[in-house]
């Protein structure tokens, strides 16, 4: 396997859509559930978790650019190569592809529990899934190109929901904050583990980043994807802890819909129902460019065609779905899908980082 | 090797004047159209033929017959090129070419027992006026439209832009019928790769006979499977020009009064030459309306068919009252409602189209009126439908471009039935799947979607907003124009401070 990949001109983007797919990646499904997740652990100290996480992840991302600015212009799979040879590489791509398949379900399922429980009792997962990946399928069919275009376009035309919460900010409680640093320290690191699984997406860094057209400037964009998710998850969270009574907010698994449903306006009464359905926008982002990642890191290992890896991973997703249909199952599922991610996102950079070095050390003799 | 092509290579001529004439008769087609007429002059005969309806026969007296038969000289090819005062004369000794020429609009002359035949071309083709254009109105502004001469739209593009930069490309696109094609552009500032994917597409072509641009537009698209049309194609000159000034190419076909604009971006369908003409708080407004018109017509009607068969949470309570009222009595389920209802508007504009004027206008009358009513009163539909269907067709026409006007109505019955099928989550469905698929369309190779994506602020000033002219100092830069100023920004401040 090759470490340094060569990509043609036609297929590079500008590191200014860095900043949508790190968003896009991170926003997703799980912000709508996060206020109720870190407020369990961390109390109403919640937005201290937050920044912790944040802080914790800037830290990742620099790591995880360090280790890609030593190469030419490889990605992870190339990076792996070098270090532990062909074979090794090959295994860990494969467990890769099944965290994505895997991450890609837990996402599907929990928006396709939201839709159910909320806009339509009566429909079926099975068809909910099939014109989900549909999407994805017909953005992957288009290349990297429609992928970045997909993700920024629906990130710009799903912005305006977060006009919605005016209401919310005006009829907060600011005493629910106080008094601040109530919890223990331990509390506070442990809302930091439980935001993790909606924090998760900024490792397509590593396999996107050959992509990137002016790679020099791409720091800038990335951070400030992060940046922006970590804001739009503490605004969600503490407007949830502002609006919501303590009780109310353990009580509320999607608080922050309970918040968009206090907004009405003279044409449309209930806007929450615009906004379920509006946040296929904010989702979907997340599986089209998971979906590429499974077709890209197929095709780099196994040398499969796009066809081929998408469709696969489709029906396997397909055949899944239906089995998650209950609340608890796609708990544990997504309690899984998060126990993998802390090793593969969150901690394996770091075990990366001193190879790298001694690697480089090597060379240079 | 068959006798025919043995006989080219012979030498037709000389003959003499019956054997010429039989000659020619068989070769040419409608023999009994042609006619040959002998004169003599000074003990030689001079044959003039040439076939009626494709000349000018006025021409032909006075240029050709008057001096003829003034001449003092002897009769001899070389004495006729002399004296005939047109410059257009050719000698031509094959019997072939002779036949071509004439079926071109050429005169024939023949000396007997000459070697050559002279030939003049005194063509005449039948031609309409210049008129404004029908099909795109507009009321502020030059009027003038193309015709279906390509010679006088040529005359007239040039007389509109008269610089050493226009470059017209000819192409001859066609296999039985070779029609002349141009490609128009100016030389240094349009795209040089864009013009390339043009010539190259229409030389590449593979057709039997082209009867419209529309035809040519059919063949060289980027994606032949997509509604959306991917080329502007307009009648009027004025677009041409702005287009050609912005640095696009523009394609246009002999027998054709439309021409061709490439590379063309959804929101080009939505642009009218009078937005330039107008004060640009008004033209910006006037923008903003067909934007929202476009928005309008894709979702007023599947969001009825949402609210009415899904989601009546949707509906304000007051309005609820309202509805529910008018639909109490309406047997069918909001799907069929709706897409009976808009069946009856396609019905009209497709009658109204199709009719005479005069007939047109009182179809149009009787059955946008008394259908609409009667459906109500009779129970088949709700008057809110009646209101948000007509509502949804008079913005379909805000469109300026009458084909990007029928692709949002056409598009609007898939979302109506995704609406119907899985309520507000289908019509998301619908709807992100149409972005997708204009994110992955492209126009001469270039996305569809600029500037919006790939993102290119500097050119929201003329794709969406237009601030006033004096902002606009850069060409459209999505399309990667050689030249990128339109006029130099710092200068033309400057003077107006002199001039102040």
């Amino acid at each position: 396997m090759k470490i340094n990949v060569q990509i043609p001109k036609g297929e590079q983007f500008r590191s200014f859509y860095m900043f949508f797919i790190i968003a896009s990646m991170q926003l997703g499904v799980g912000l709508i559930g996060i206020p109720r997740i870190v407020f369990m652990e961390a109390g109403h100290d919640a937005w201290i978790s937050i920044l912790i996480a944040y802080l914790y992840i800037a830290l990742l991302l620099f790591v995880m650019l360090y280790i890609l600015r030593q190469y030419e212009n490889a990605d992870i799979l190339g990076v792996q190569a070098d270090l532990f040879g062909s074979f090794i590489s090959k295994v860990l791509g494969t467990v890769y592809i099944l965290y994505f398949i895997f991450y890609i379900l837990s996402t599907l399922v929990t928006y396709i529990e939201i839709i159910m429980v909320f806009v339509l009792p009566d429909s079926n997962a099975f068809v909910l899934g099939c014109m989900l990946l549909i999407i994805a399928i017909y953005t992957v069919f288009g290349g990297l190109k429609a992928v970045v275009g997909v993700t920024f376009l629906f990130f710009m035309f799903s912005t305006w929901l977060f006009v919605l919460l005016i209401q919310p900010i005006r009829q907060m409680d600011f005493l629910n904050f106080l008094p601040v640093m109530d919890k223990e320290i331990i509390d506070i690191l442990r809302g930091t583990i439980a935001a993790s699984y909606t924090f998760t997406g900024f490792e397509i860094l590593f396999f996107i980043y050959p992509f990137v057209a002016n790679k020099e400037k791409i720091g800038k964009p990335v951070f400030l994807g992060l940046s922006y998710f970590t804001f739009v998850a503490l605004l969600a969270t503490n407007i949830a802890i502002g609006f919501l009574s303590p009780a109310q907010l353990e009580r509320r698994i999607w608080a922050v819909l309970n918040l968009f449903k206090i907004q009405t306006s003279p044409i449309i009464e209930r806007l929450d129902y615009v906004v379920i359905a509006e946040w296929m926008m904010v989702a979907m982002p997340k599986v089209i460019l998971l979906m590429w990642c499974i077709s890209y890191i197929a095709k780099r290992i196994y040398n499969l065609s796009r066809e081929t890896s998408v469709y696969t991973s489709a029906s396997i997703l397909l055949i899944l779905i239906p089995f998650f249909n209950e609340h608890f199952i796609i708990q544990r599922l997504i309690d899984n899908v998060s126990r993998v991610s802390y090793g593969i996102v969150y901690i394996y950079p770091f075990l990366l980082l001193p190879l790298v070095l001694l690697k480089k050390k090597t060379r240079k003799k | 090797m068959r006798p025919v092509k043995k006989r080219a290579n012979q030498a037709d001529l000389p003959l003499s004047m019956d054997e010429f004439e039989n000659k020619l008769e068989t070769e040419v087609l409608n023999s009994q159209d042609l006619s040959f007429t002998v004169y003599k002059q000074e003990n030689k005969q001079v044959a003039v033929f040439y076939i009626p309806y494709l000349v000018d026969s006025t021409k032909i007296e006075q240029q050709v017959l008057n001096n003829l038969l003034d001449m003092q000289t002897e009769c001899t090819a070389d004495s006729i090129l002399s004296e005939i005062p047109l410059s257009s004369g050719e000698q031509v000794s094959s019997i072939r070419t002779i036949r071509n020429k004439l079926t071109e609009g050429y005169v024939g002359l023949y000396v007997e027992q000459e070697n050559q035949v002279i030939m003049y071309e005194l063509g005449k083709t039948e031609k309409r006026a210049l008129e404004k254009a029908e099909t795109e109105s507009v009321v502020v502004g030059p009027l003038i439209a193309f015709t279906e001469s390509l010679e006088s739209n040529l005359n007239i593009i040039n007389w509109r832009m008269n610089t050493p930069d226009l470059a017209m490309e000819k192409v001859e696109v066609g296999k039985r019928n070779p029609k002349e094609t141009r490609i128009i552009y100016l030389k240094s500032v349009a795209n040089e790769t864009d013009v390339n994917t043009m010539r190259q597409r229409l030389s590449d072509l593979e057709i039997d006979m082209v009867e419209d641009i529309h035809i040519i537009k059919q063949y060289i698209l980027d994606s032949s499977t997509s509604i959306f049309a991917q080329f502007v194609s307009s009648e009027l000159v004025d677009r041409s020009m702005y287009a050609i000034k912005s640095g696009k190419i523009i394609v246009m076909v002999e027998d054709s009064p439309f021409a061709l604009i490439a590379p063309s971006t959804l929101f080009s369908f939505f642009e009218s030459t009078e937005d330039r003409y107008f004060h640009w708080t008004l033209s910006m407004f006037v923008r903003f309306l067909r934007f929202l018109a476009a928005f309008v017509t894709l979702l007023l009607t599947p969001m009825y068919v949402v609210a009415t068969t899904y989601h009546y949470e949707l509906v304000p309570s007051q309005l609820l009252v309202s509805l529910g009222e008018s639909r109490s009595v309406v047997p069918f389920p909001p799907l069929i409602e709706v897409f009976l209802i808009e069946l009856v508007i396609e019905l009209l504009r497709e009658a109204g189209a199709r009719l005479p004027t005069k007939v047109g206008q009182t179809i149009g009358i009787v059955g946008g009126v008394v259908v609409g009513t009667a459906a109500v009163q009779a129970g088949i539909s709700s008057n809110i439908l009646i209101i948000l269907v007509t509502m949804s067709a008079l913005a379909s026409y805000a469109t300026p471009s009458y084909v990007m006007g029928n692709t949002i109505r056409f598009v609007r019955f898939p979302l109506f039935f995704l609406a119907g099928f899985y309520g507000i989550i289908g019509l998301m469905f619908g709807i992100c799947l149409l972005v997708i698929h204009l994110v992955r369309l492209e126009s001469l190779g270039r996305p569809y979607l600029a500037p919006l994506y790939p993102l290119r602020l500097a050119d929201f000033n003329k794709a969406f907003y237009r601030l006033p002219e004096q902002t606009k100092y850069k060409r459209f830069l999505s399309y990667r124009p050689k030249d990128k100023q339109l006029f130099n920004k710092e200068r033309a401040a400057k003077r107006r401070d002199i001039d102040e």
